[in-house]
């Protein structure tokens, strides 16, 4: 991790444009107005307009994504808290997990495979609904292209709180289980940050979704690949 | 003090993060260091080998800025522009229909199978 100027100004750049993002969110209380969406639209604008590649930004955006991973240990606070919800609805739990993961996979290797994309992509494609790092290890393993295996988590998860609460509200689905579960399996951690908006119960599930999808896919990745392709 | 016991409580968080990071190297798993150290800390408190109080307002602290830590890597969005442009377009729109899908299938099996035991419990 190097130490420079420029380094100082973009994790600041981040952070204050976040801030503001948030504060925005928490007066319209708008999805399109989600702050990883908007700041993350405002600070590519500002790159592209100066002209700064992303691997310079990314000098001191890493200080920032350095936090992830402490962040994701964190989560097993609220899981913790909500335990006794856990094991009173293991079974529909698991299951909801388990038919999402290939559910998610399958069809997002067919749909890729049917518009004739290369093999490379419907294995970038595969991974989507895991959580970043595990993607990208999965889209490794696999024969996809790691940093764009990360570009659709990313959209997964922008689809996932931009469309979901919606979309789970049109399906009838509106229990705690059914939207913490929804949210974790198919848009990992920011579905999870989403799943906080309705509350802890929904957040604990989400977070143990993500957890348990990441567990479970990148165990059926490769056999999901060995079937369909 | 209000503001140092949270402060404080991001120490054991990063260290079960590296303990997760260390496990993961040594033992070459092909499961994130974060996840590892996220299960390393819910099974301590399971077995209470860490007691909750020691962490819980650290983990209030760093969770409540968990959006923040994924912009970096959302903004990396940039370099792929020309590969979404044409054909390269469907590729996001086959990302949000699976995503959806995906969404709908595990929302719509867990609460399913949820209410069915629940009635069940009932009788």
């Amino acid at each position: 991790m190097e130490f420079s100027l420029p380094a100082v100004l973009f994790a600041g750049l981040t952070i204050v444009i976040y801030l503001v993002a948030n504060i925005l969110y928490l007066k319209y209380r708008k999805t399109l107005l989600n702050p990883v969406l908007t700041a993350t639209i405002a600070i590519v604008l500002i790159l592209l307009f100066f002209n700064i590649p992303y691997n310079t930004y990314m000098a001191g955006g890493d200080w920032i994504a350095q936090l992830l991973g402490p962040a994701v240990v964190a989560l097993a606070i609220p899981l913790y808290k909500q335990r006794d919800l856990m094991t009173a609805n293991l079974l529909s739990i698991a299951a909801g997990i388990a038919v999402g993961v290939i559910v998610g996979m399958v069809s997002g290797v067919l749909f890729t495979k049917w518009l004739a994309f290369s093999e490379e992509l419907v294995l970038t494609m595969l991974p989507k609904s895991l959580t970043t790092p595990v993607a990208m290890q999965v889209a490794t393993g696999l024969g996809g292209i790691p940093s764009l295996a990360a570009v659709f988590v990313m959209t997964a998860g922008f689809a996932g709180i931009i469309f979901g609460p919606h979309f789970l509200k049109w399906l009838h689905i509106d229990s705690s289980i059914g939207r913490g579960i929804g949210l974790g399996t198919s848009a990992h951690g920011l579905g999870t940050a989403k799943a906080f908006e309705y509350g802890p119960e929904e957040a604990s599930l989400s977070s143990l979704a993500m957890t348990l999808s990441a567990v479970i896919g990148s165990a059926i990745a490769p056999i999901v690949a060995w079937i369909f392709l | 003090m209000k503001y140092i016991i949270p402060l404080l409580q991001l120490i054991p968080i990063y260290a079960f993060y590296l303990a997760g990071e260390w496990l993961q190297l040594f033992f070459d798993l092909p499961l994130p260091g974060s996840i590892i150290g996220f299960l390393l800390l819910f099974v301590a408190l399971l077995l209470k080998i860490y007691p909750l109080q020691w962490i819980e307002s650290g983990s209030r602290l760093i969770l409540a800025f968990l959006p923040l830590f994924f912009i970096p890597a959302t903004v990396g969005v940039m370099d792929y522009g020309e590969l979404f442009a044409g054909k390269g377009m469907w590729l996001i729109v086959i990302v949000i229909v699976s995503t959806l899908l995906a969404m709908g299938a595990s929302g719509w099996t867990s609460q399913y199978i949820s209410r069915f035991t629940d009635k069940k419990e009932d009788h």
